[in-house]
């Protein structure tokens, strides 16, 4: 067990293409550490730099105290899972388990009482004999888990291994390896590009984009308050609504209609204040707008919205709307999605909610919930 | 009406696939079956071709052939020919399959070993067979050079001494023959996801390591099946043999095949000829038969 330290950490190609630009992460020993960002982000590469299976163009990285830039990965004291779980499908479940054991030449009693050890925690006794292709997906990927914890590393680290899986058994093998990770206290830095697993599972989750780390933090804060529009867009599913409004007073302006901005905002966001008279970025999450026909909905002012289609999910409903705003991107590719052609907003309404696809309504919304960001830099206020 | 269309429909059904299949049937049936059931009746009968009626022989050939010394001499020289083809093709394709795969080396360099090593497959058995019959002349260009290396002190006639025939056509059938195991076994290692060589790597493991416990593991489905279709194929093999040394001298490099064609068409013994022909059919279908059982079982 071991703190993971990354210092300026660079990587170039051969193309001076950079995959990974001064990233500085300090990981604390028995920390869940989750690496999230869009595709082509360089989280793998990241991860992969840290394993040894990539070069490091620059910077230092130490684990558990010991610069390891130039070691080979097998005498960085790490363990790996990879999202193809890289079992070897000629060796039974036992024998992948206890293939590293068998590359140091340890006896086989040794061997067989460590595999069984692990075994008996991931619940895979029954299946020590199987080959992998016989095998669950779940199964596989405990084995890999295995394969990883039988070397008793310093840090573990997790290359999507969730992402081969059903949505159901996802959201099981979430929580297996949560509290795996909890009970073994092993370092862990574990890579997704799905922001569910990123806000559930980590102590701390580091946002990536472009191969800048954009912010590290807790789950609940980066939701809360996220650094620029990138992280307010990205982390929250579906994304967070982000438009150009002008601020006049305390009022916010954006098309054709106004929110009114209390004092605590500005009390909140000194900065604030010296937009006034100028354009502004704002945003406001899905779950933080209602339906004004609605209980919840009545205590908040309201802007005029249009329907242009609902996914119903029983316990709550998207609403996809277009409202008299310009709606601002936030660089996240993945936001595009959650929006389409005809609609520039999302909201998630109760499902008592009776709006139709159509039709005109008007939109509340929590004032005290908007996030405000530079127009130019994206920086938040 | 609707009924006598139904069965008439059904009955389309049924017979379709079998007129689909029949012209390479019949193809088959006229080229292969009917040759090799007429090589077989042959070994049964005294002076088969050559007379108009010739008479039941029973196993006459085939006492013949088995009290031939020249005939087991075949065998054993067929079996060494072809043992140590495959064997052979087998690890100078590995490690030269081993070699084109190495990031390690300049891929442009890469790219030209390819087409060398791939080379010999691209000659005829008769152009290979003049080829090493011009290499390996007692004047020729390799004893110049092992002399020059000063590793034999006179020349030595490769083809033409007992001692060393043998193991010359088997050196050129070597030659010719592992590109087919380098390409197979190079499709297979590309084949081999780059995971389990990263895993290994963390796991520690040394190159010796990976090749033990990954890459042969993973490429053995393709080095039996090639090996099985190379020993049936090599066990065949006439024109590199009949070229260069047409199986002397004194019986030296005699294989089965130069010994059935002997017995055909030097002696127009063609009854033995036949019987000796179907004992290589006998050792080439119980192989085949391990290979399809093989295929079958993966």
């Amino acid at each position: 067990m071991a703190e993971v330290i990354l210092e300026n950490i660079c990587k170039t190609y051969g193309n001076n293409f950079r995959a990974i630009d001064r990233l500085s992460l300090s990981i604390e020993d028995g920390e869940f550490l989750i690496l999230v960002g869009p595709s082509g982000c360089g989280k793998s590469t990241a991860l992969r730099m840290i394993a040894g299976l990539e070069d490091i163009t620059s910077g230092s990285l130490r684990i558990g105290g010991v610069d390891v830039v130039d070691m080979p990965p097998k005498d960085r004291d790490i363990a790996m899972v990879f999202q193809s779980y890289a079992l070897y499908p000629h060796m039974t479940v036992f024998e992948n388990i206890a293939f590293s054991m068998r590359l140091t030449g340890k006896p086989k009693a040794e061997r067989k009482k460590r595999v069984d050890e692990i075994a008996k925690t991931l619940q895979l006794t029954s299946l020590l004999d199987s080959k992998p292709a016989n095998l669950s997906g779940g199964q596989r990927q405990r084995v890999a888990m295995g394969r990883a914890m039988v070397r008793e590393p310093a840090a573990f680290l997790m290359d999507e291994p969730l992402s081969n899986l059903d949505a159901k058994l996802r959201v099981q093998m979430r929580a297996e390896i949560t509290s795996l990770q909890k009970q073994l206290g092993v370092t862990t830095i574990y890579v997704t590009h799905d922001q569910t697993e990123a806000m559930t599972m980590g102590d701390r989750v580091a946002v990536l984009k472009g191969g800048v780390l954009q912010q590290v933090d807790t789950p609940k804060r980066l939701y809360e308050s996220p650094v620029n529009a990138f992280v307010a867009g990205f982390i929250g599913s579906p994304s967070m609504n982000l438009f150009e409004g002008t601020l006049t007073g305390d009022e916010l302006t954006a098309g054709t209609f106004a929110i009114q901005l209390r004092d605590a905002a500005f009390a909140r966001r000194p900065g604030l204040r010296s937009y006034a008279g100028r354009k502004i970025v704002f945003g406001i999450r899905p779950e933080h707008l209602y339906d004004s026909s609605l209980e919840s909905g009545r205590k908040y002012q309201t802007i005029p919205a249009k329907v242009t289609s609902i996914e119903e999910l029983g316990s709550e409903h998207i609403v996809h709307l277009n409202i008299d705003a310009v709606r601002v991107d936030s660089g996240d590719p993945d936001a595009v999605r959650d929006f389409g052609l005809a609609s520039n907003a999302v909201a998630k309404f109760e499902p008592e909610s009776a709006v139709r696809s159509g039709s005109e309504i008007r939109l509340a919304l929590d004032d005290t919930k908007l996030h405000f960001f530079d127009p130019e830099t994206h920086l938040a206020i | 009406m609707t009924r006598q269309k139904r069965s008439r429909h059904r009955l389309k059904r049924t017979v379709a696939p079998y007129l689909y299949l029949s012209p390479s049937l019949v193809i088959i049936g006229l080229l292969m079956l009917l040759p090799m059931v007429t090589v077989i009746s042959y070994s049964f009968q005294n002076s088969a071709v050559l007379r108009r009626d010739p008479s039941f022989a029973g196993l006459k050939h085939y006492q013949a052939i088995f009290a031939d010394p020249v005939f087991w001499a075949s065998l054993w020289h067929t079996l060494y020919f072809t043992c140590m083809s495959v064997v052979f093709h087998m690890t100078i394709g590995m490690i030269f399959a081993l070699m084109l795969n190495s990031d390690r080396i300049n891929p442009t360099l890469r790219n030209i070993l390819r087409v060398l090593y791939i080379l010999p497959w691209l000659f005829t058995a008769v152009i290979i067979a003049v080829i090493w019959r011009l290499l390996l002349e007692p004047n020729g260009v390799v004893n110049s050079i092992l002399m020059q290396l000063g590793l034999i002190g006179s020349k030595i006639e490769w083809f033409s001494s007992p001692e060393t025939a043998l193991h010359a056509v088997t050196f050129a059938n070597i030659w010719a023959g592992y590109p087919l195991f380098m390409v197979s076994l190079l499709a297979g290692l590309q084949g081999i996801p780059k995971d389990f060589y990263e895993a290994a790597d963390i796991d520690g493991a040394k190159a010796y390591q990976k090749l033990i416990f990954i890459t042969i593991p993973q490429l053995m489905p393709i080095i039996i099946s090639i090996s099985l279709l190379d020993f049936i194929w090599t066990m065949q093999v006439f024109p590199l043999i009949w070229i260069t040394t047409g199986g002397g001298p004194i019986y030296s490099t005699e294989v089965l095949s130069t010994y059935t064609y002997k017995l055909a068409f030097s002696s127009y013994n063609l009854s033995q000829a036949s019987a000796s022909a179907v004992v290589i059919l006998l050792i080439s279908l119980g192989l085949t038969l391990f290979y399809i059982r093989y295929q079958k079982a993966r």
